[in-house]
């Protein structure tokens, strides 16, 4: 069932008609018993059993961690519960790039396929239950969050429903007990959340599922599109994924703002970053937020870092040192960010350590950039610098995304030889950029969706776009979100002879 | 100690780790308002800090801590503890 299916919208009403006729008290059992019946119908039902699993570990861990004083016991405990949880993730997830690494390694050296690919179905949702489900825990050891003591609140925390396609990771200590509480009917705050879905929509169905078509062209067949094909399809993928997971993400806080429930922001207007630091602290933030306090910070904090620091200092001196533990540490980060994204070396580079590259340059090289400027006489902050900033993150980005959409890293490398090596910018101004799946009319409503979506995003960066436009008069405000229902209805690409294509990070 | 103390060592503490003499901490002090204090930099502050005052943050204390008074009250607390 997913999220932008005729199905669901039907499911969504029910849940939120049940959720605000009975009693506060058993609104949170509405939405586990929602939340089960979401999972049992969008897959194979028995897959259920590893968000349940996962669960009943978590709460195991809970008790057996909050019945102990012993810090050693508790510590055994914790470990127990994130190699558990971690174990199944891999397993499921993460045997067939082990696999296929150690295929390819053997094929080097002219072995056949050593091992062949493992075919287990993987649950819905795994990345994002699980990374909640173990902050939770190790928050419950660090004694920053309140205990659970019971397991069907926990089972709710852990699949509440419209997190499962595509997130936000949520931290029970920022989000959980809201959960648990009774939330009265508010009519504005149904509406608004109803209007934040109707702009998620919008996202995902006539922008994202357009630019997809553009992406898959040229993607699919890069040898007869080469040079700035490549760059007009990587831009497209670019607005593609941003609209499919932030369009998701509108949704899915759309949906839990109709229930009374306040999650945490995915995105900041990424692609406006000055820097690549800045533009994972505005893409993906609750996953970025997560590898921080949960990996990051105890990584650095760790006695090997502690070590390898005093090492670092003694051999490079204080700044470098520390630059360099830093560096080090941060290599483990975005290894991990970039297989959480798939098992494939291309998520591991494109949207792992290729980040990790350009900010250890950045921080290398930002010296240099400051003497250049100084010599150039250039202001560093003056607004075309900024622009300027702006544009080349976006470029470094689109980099990534050649991996992240190419078929493989050998697909990326070539493409991105093509990208470069083939100069013919006159095709983008030509009639053969209608044949790249969207004719002249398809590609004009394109471009005027996503004009929509920079002025809204750029109406974002100084406060709530909903919030203006419910100060309009009524007939104004009435007659946009109408207009708005009409254009997704009239131009979404959705509907029983064509279903939109699943969210992109439904898969990870 | 007293917490003016705490807050005049915090302060070198801070300068040296940002290699800036004019930086001044005070109770509302975040992240926000010292421009090189970003998640890379936090931890190595965290333990100049440490070394500074002889005392250890919990992980649940760095993930938390909201603003330098926060740091200043952890650290009165876990001085007089010692």
């Amino acid at each position: 069932m997913a999220l932008t299916s005729f199905y669901f919208l039907c499911f969504f009403a029910l849940v939120l008609f049940l959720y605000y006729v009975l009693p506060g008290k058993v609104q949170w059992i509405v939405l586990l018993t929602a939340s089960i019946v979401y999972y049992l119908t969008s897959g194979n039902p028995i897959l259920i059993v590893y968000p349940v699993a996962a669960s009943l570990i978590c709460y195991a861990g809970i008790r057996l961690i909050c019945a102990s004083q012993d810090r050693k016991k508790r510590r055994r405990v914790l470990l127990a519960v994130i190699l558990c949880n971690v174990a199944v993730l891999f397993l499921l997830k993460y045997i067939n790039f082990g696999i296929n690494t150690v295929n390819g390694i053997a094929g080097l050296f002219g072995q056949e396929e050593v091992f062949s690919l493992s075919q287990w179905l993987i649950p819905l949702g795994i990345s994002y239950y699980t990374l909640s489900l173990i902050g939770y825990v190790v928050d419950i050891y660090n004694e920053i969050a309140p205990a659970q003591k019971n397991f069907a609140k926990l089972a709710l925390y852990g699949m509440y429903f419209p997190v499962m396609t595509s997130g936000p990771i949520i931290r029970y200590r920022e989000e959980g007990e809201q959960f648990f509480k009774p939330h009265k009917f508010d009519y504005v705050q149904v509406t608004r959340g109803l209007q934040r879905m109707l702009w998620g929509f919008f996202q995902k169905l006539v922008i994202s599922e357009r630019m997809a078509k553009i992406v898959s062209t040229v993607y699919g067949d890069y040898t007869s599109y080469p040079g700035a094909y490549i760059w007009l399809a990587t831009v497209c993928f670019a607005f593609q994924l941003y609209t499919d997971f932030n369009g998701c993400m509108d949704i899915v806080l759309g949906i839990s703002e109709t229930f009374g429930l306040k999650l945490p922001e995915n995105f900041q207007t990424p692609f406006f970053s000055k820097n690549i630091s800045e533009y994972w602290r505005r893409w993906h933030i609750t996953l970025g937020v997560w590898m921080k306090e949960y990996i990051f910070y105890p990584l650095l904090r760790s006695q090997a870092f502690t070590r390898l620091g005093k090492k670092n200092k003694e051999r490079f001196g204080k700044k470098r040192g520390k630059q360099f533990t830093t560096f080090a540490a941060m290599f483990v980060l975005w290894f991990t960010v970039g297989i959480w994204h798939g098992g494939d070396w291309k998520y591991v580079i494109g949207s792992g350590l290729l980040h990790w590259f350009y900010i250890v340059c950045g921080e290398l090289l930002q010296p240099w950039f400051d003497k250049g400027m100084k010599a150039c006489h250039i202001n560093p902050k003056a607004k075309w610098v900024d622009v300027f900033r702006i544009l080349r993150t976006f470029f470094l980005v689109n980099i990534g995304f050649v991996f992240f959409r190419a078929d493989s890293v050998k697909d990326a490398v070539k493409m991105l030889v093509s990208a470069v090596s083939v100069f013919n910018p006159q095709v983008l101004f030509q009639a053969s950029l209608f044949t790249l799946g969207l004719d002249w009319i398809e590609f004009t409503i394109a471009v005027v969706s996503l004009l929509m979506l920079l002025a809204v995003s750029l109406y974002r960066q100084k406060g709530s776009v909903r919030e203006k436009i419910a100060s309009w008069p009524i007939v104004c405000r009435y007659l946009f979100w109408y207009a708005l229902v009409f254009y997704i209805i009239l131009l979404g690409n959705y509907g029983p002879d064509y279903s939109a294509a699943e969210f992109i990070y439904q898969g990870f | 100690m007293s917490k003016e103390e705490v807050f005049e060592r915090l302060n070198e503490v801070f300068r040296d780790v940002f290699d800036d003499e004019s930086i001044v901490v005070n109770e509302t002090t975040t992240s926000a308002d010292i421009e090189d204090w970003d998640s890379l930099e936090h931890i190595n502050l965290l333990a100049a800090v440490e070394q500074e005052f002889g005392m250890k943050f919990s992980m649940g204390q760095v993930v938390t801590m909201k603003n330098v008074g926060e740091m200043a009250d952890i650290i009165l607390s876990q001085t007089k503890e010692g």
